[in-house]
């Protein structure tokens, strides 16, 4: 770890402190490296030995500075009496309490109680567990609930489907009964005439009707079918983006 | 070290440091000057130097060195009048435990 890298990590640890305490303490430890030399810069980021260290001595006394200001207990300083506490308490939010008491500063043996002030520690094993928790104890629930809801789904899009399956099929049905018709007409022309042109006249009628049907269903299906098709991926595609977002 | 140094035991070195330079002195050679007397890791000192700067006892400013702005720490009144505080109590502190430890018989 050079100089370079000390700072930016020490700068990255005191985001949670206010900017003027960030500020002095960047300052304080710039001049430190600048006033230590280039040929000290190692010696120094070992005796300082890790940015986490220095970031937890400085947050540590804000901690402290402020809670013994607050209860009005900063015993030697009380015998000279200073009345700007109120002012100076702005530097801080109010509820940036003292997270060591670690009064002891100094010797190799104290700079161990600045060991328990490290930030907390991310809880993401803790996520972890709770969402395998979840996963164990829900698969029961989830897992035919979630098959039941792809059952759904599938199902209206093939009644869709076929709905428009079934306008052609009938469509074409019905042309069909109309050339029957127009047959049977043909056939019972000879002996009945009226009953024959009846026929062939409504036969026509419903050949055209199908056939029109027909062409219609046809381009129908050919307009609606890519549609439903690109909403059942769509669907089967959204979990997966969820997921990945999440 | 065998004995640890309390705050305020801390605070009366580094006033007292502080106080042996008119124009002021600088972050690194405070620690420097410390350490001669006591055993203190490098990140102890910037605290205690915020502490007594927002006590108004030192005062900071800003003064240019080799081509960069360098920071000053410099004893104000009232950080005098804590330091002599201090001396009279670490006198009688001293002096106290002075007698006992060579009041007694000695082998």
């Amino acid at each position: 770890m050079n100089r370079i890298e000390f700072m930016t990590e020490l700068a990255a640890l005191l985001q949670d402190i206010p900017i003027v305490e960030r500020q002095e303490a960047m300052k304080y430890y710039n001049d430190y490296f600048d006033d230590a030399g280039e040929e000290n810069e190692h010696q120094v980021i070992e005796e300082l030995e890790s940015p986490k260290k220095v970031a937890a001595t400085i947050k540590a006394d804000l901690g402290i500075h402020e809670t013994e200001r607050q209860n009005g207990t900063y015993g030697e300083f009380r015998e000279t009496g200073y009345k700007d506490t109120r002012f100076e308490k702005k530097d801080v939010p109010v509820g940036r309490d003292a997270r060591n008491s670690g009064g002891e500063y100094g010797s190799t043996e104290s700079s161990r109680s600045y060991s328990d002030t490290k930030p907390p520690r991310s809880n993401s094993l803790l996520k972890v567990l709770l969402i395998i928790a979840i996963i164990i104890v829900g698969a029961p629930v989830i897992i035919p609930l979630a098959l039941a809801l792809i059952a759904v789904v599938f199902s209206c899009m093939l009644s869709v489907f076929l709905i428009f399956l079934s306008i052609v099929i009938v469509s074409v049905a019905i042309a069909i009964t109309g050339i029957v018709l127009f047959c049977i007409g043909l056939a019972t022309l000879i002996p009945e005439i009226a009953v024959g042109l009846a026929l062939i006249g409504t036969g026509l009628i419903l050949g055209v009707i199908g056939v029109i049907g027909t062409i219609a269903g046809v381009r129908l299906c050919i307009i609606v079918f890519p549609g439903i098709i690109r909403g059942i991926v769509w669907i089967c595609r959204k979990p997966f983006q969820g997921r990945a977002v999440a | 070290m065998v004995f640890n140094t309390g705050a305020a035991l801390l605070d009366a070195i580094v006033l007292a440091v502080v106080s042996k330079e008119e124009e002021g002195t600088y972050g690194y050679k405070i620690t420097q000057d410390v350490r001669k007397a006591i055993d203190v890791s490098e990140s102890t000192l910037y605290p205690v130097l915020r502490r007594l700067q927002k006590d108004e006892c030192l005062e900071v400013y800003d003064r240019q060195f080799d081509g960069r702005n360098r920071r000053y720490y410099k004893v104000t009144d009232r950080g005098m009048i804590q330091l002599n505080l201090y001396r009279t109590e670490w006198k009688d502190y001293s002096k106290k435990i002075n007698e006992l430890f060579e009041g007694g018989v000695s082998v």
